[in-house]
């Protein structure tokens, strides 16, 4: 019976549902963490050409055969970039990107990726690093000396030193876009890479070309909304019960069927 | 005698494939843009059935065709630039491989050409037939209820959203789209609105689908009594021929 495949498609697809959900509500306090979409689509329909379907007698054919449809799958899993809150941490070394762009990032394979977390520190050597500790390209030094850290909207990143009356510059932060953001591959520790989807990264000064400022002294919040999270949970969790309640009645009546006597 | 049997069968044939309609319906409940079907059944008004004194008219059930209902699905706010909802009767017209195909599905992205495309990458097509290609970087992108495209002070295109005289012509063909299956032309939809930051949600009623669900079941069970019954009376009608002989 094909109600019973059809409902198990519609199970498989809520339940890819609710761990979409649960990752987002997960990562609702991740800096720049951005929230994901499952994304359904109908499957295959299969147009029965039955005797039914043109009338013996008359020879009048039916215009509309019966199409009977498979079930549903997932098309993608969609990434929504929409920019996320501003919070203030005082932090010197926090950057939050306000609009476009990504910050590149050396991995230790040697690849670049990318990412929107700007929660930044600096390693034994002075190099401005991530989280996890990897280096931020361009490399960017502080000196041990540096008494202030200015970084300005457009990525220039100053250091005043005792000694000297002006602030010295030490680098430049460059930000990293992509024609299609959604289609950046996640790898996790927030961080994205390259894509066939993405298209290939155009690198830029911050605040020119479309591309987003940078706001020191604070991080990107998540974009994840609860309100709507929970609201789209207790769609799928009553969308996965109708599918399963498909099935009984499906089993039911083959039991009827099973249930005739000979 | 059989007739009962075979009438009682036709109906059985028919519910199972209401059922499996129904349970299409609800697997794609939360699918965006999809439009919910039901089976039409007719008698067959002359079956080929014999009895001994002549043909008499019994009436088989038979399933007709599959009757779609275009209404409005409910329009949702998601705030993603590129989702678009479309407000009356019209579809977006998508460039696949097999030709033309049309869509309500507005759940669109830029590729890596910047191409506006679905999310199975089939570039959505302009009012003309040609592809729409924005750059992200000359700023926000802004669709009007006519589905006209601009980023900042441009304008960089139009959403192409048409309709047609019968949409008895369209064929479902999975992943959301449907295919024109007539000579007939798409016409522009006049009054169809496009919404941005927003996808409308599939037009299946939960609670009636339910309904249809339970009166198919309880349908098919007293169609497998009503053919126990017929069964139970030959079966008997024989032991007592036997017991008169």
């Amino acid at each position: 019976m094909q109600a019973l495949r059809t409902a198990a498609t519609g199970m498989s697809a809520q339940q890819l549902n609710v761990e979409v959900i649960s990752n987002n509500i997960a990562n609702m306090n991740t800096v720049g963490f951005k929230r994901q979409r499952a994304e359904f689509q109908d499957l295959l329909y299969q147009t029965m050409e039955r005797a039914g379907a043109q009338s013996s007698d008359q020879g009048t054919i039916v215009p509309t055969g019966v199409q009977v449809g498979a079930g549903v799958k997932t098309g993608s899993t969609y990434r929504i970039t929409e920019q996320g809150a501003m919070t203030q941490t005082g932090n010197k070394l926090d950057m939050a990107i306000q609009g476009r762009g990504y910050l590149q990032v050396l991995m230790p394979s040697g690849e670049t990726a990318y990412s929107r977390a700007g929660n930044l520190s600096v390693n034994d050597q002075g190099q401005l690093v991530t989280e996890d500790g990897y280096q931020i390209q361009p490399a960017i030094t502080i000196p041990g000396d540096a008494a202030d850290i200015t970084i300005s909207k457009s990525g220039q990143v100053e250091v005043s030193q005792s000694g000297q009356t002006s602030p010295t510059v030490v680098g430049n932060i460059e930000l990293a876009t992509f024609l299609n953001e959604g289609g950046l591959e996640a790898i996790g520790d927030n961080l994205f890479k390259e894509s066939g989807a993405s298209g290939p990264a155009t690198t830029g000064v911050p605040g020119v070309n479309g591309i987003g400022t940078l706001l020191q002294g604070y991080t990107e919040a998540s974009n994840v909304d609860a309100v709507s999270e929970i609201t789209a949970l207790i769609i799928a969790q009553r969308a996965y019960e109708m599918n399963s309640k498909v099935i009984t009645s499906a089993d039911q009546m083959l039991a009827a069927a099973n249930q005739l006597k000979s | 005698m059989d007739n009962a049997l075979y009438v009682g069968l036709s109906r059985q044939m028919t519910l199972r494939h209401e059922l499996d309609i129904v349970a299409n319906n609800i697997a794609n409940a939360d699918t965006s843009g999809f439009k919910v079907e039901s089976l039409m059944v007719e008698t067959q008004p002359k079956a080929p059935a014999m009895t001994l004194d002549g043909p008499k008219p019994v009436k088989f059930v038979m399933d007709t065709g599959v009757a779609r209902d275009f209404g409005q699905g409910a329009i949702h706010k998601t705030d993603a630039p590129l989702d678009l909802a479309i407000e009356g009767q019209g579809f977006f017209k998508v460039s696949t491989a097999e030709g033309e195909r049309y869509t309500r599905d507005g759940r669109f992205r830029l590729d890596d050409r910047g191409r506006m495309t679905t999310q199975a990458g089939q570039p959505v097509l302009d009012e003309g037939g040609g592809e729409i290609t924005l750059d992200p970087d000359k700023g926000a992108i802004t669709i009007a209820s006519d589905g006209a495209v601009s980023q900042g002070s441009e304008r960089v295109g139009k959403v192409g959203v048409v309709t047609f005289d019968a949409l008895s012509v369209l064929e479902k063909t999975g992943d959301n789209l449907l295919r024109n299956t007539s000579n007939q032309q798409a016409k522009p939809a006049s009054s169809a609105q496009v919404r941005q930051g927003a996808l409308e949600g599939s037009n299946v009623n939960s609670i009636a689908e339910i309904t249809r669900m339970l009166e198919v079941t309880r349908a098919y069970e007293s169609m497998a009594k009503m053919m126990d019954s017929t069964a139970e009376l030959s079966r008997r009608s024989i032991e007592r021929m036997g017991r008169v002989q």
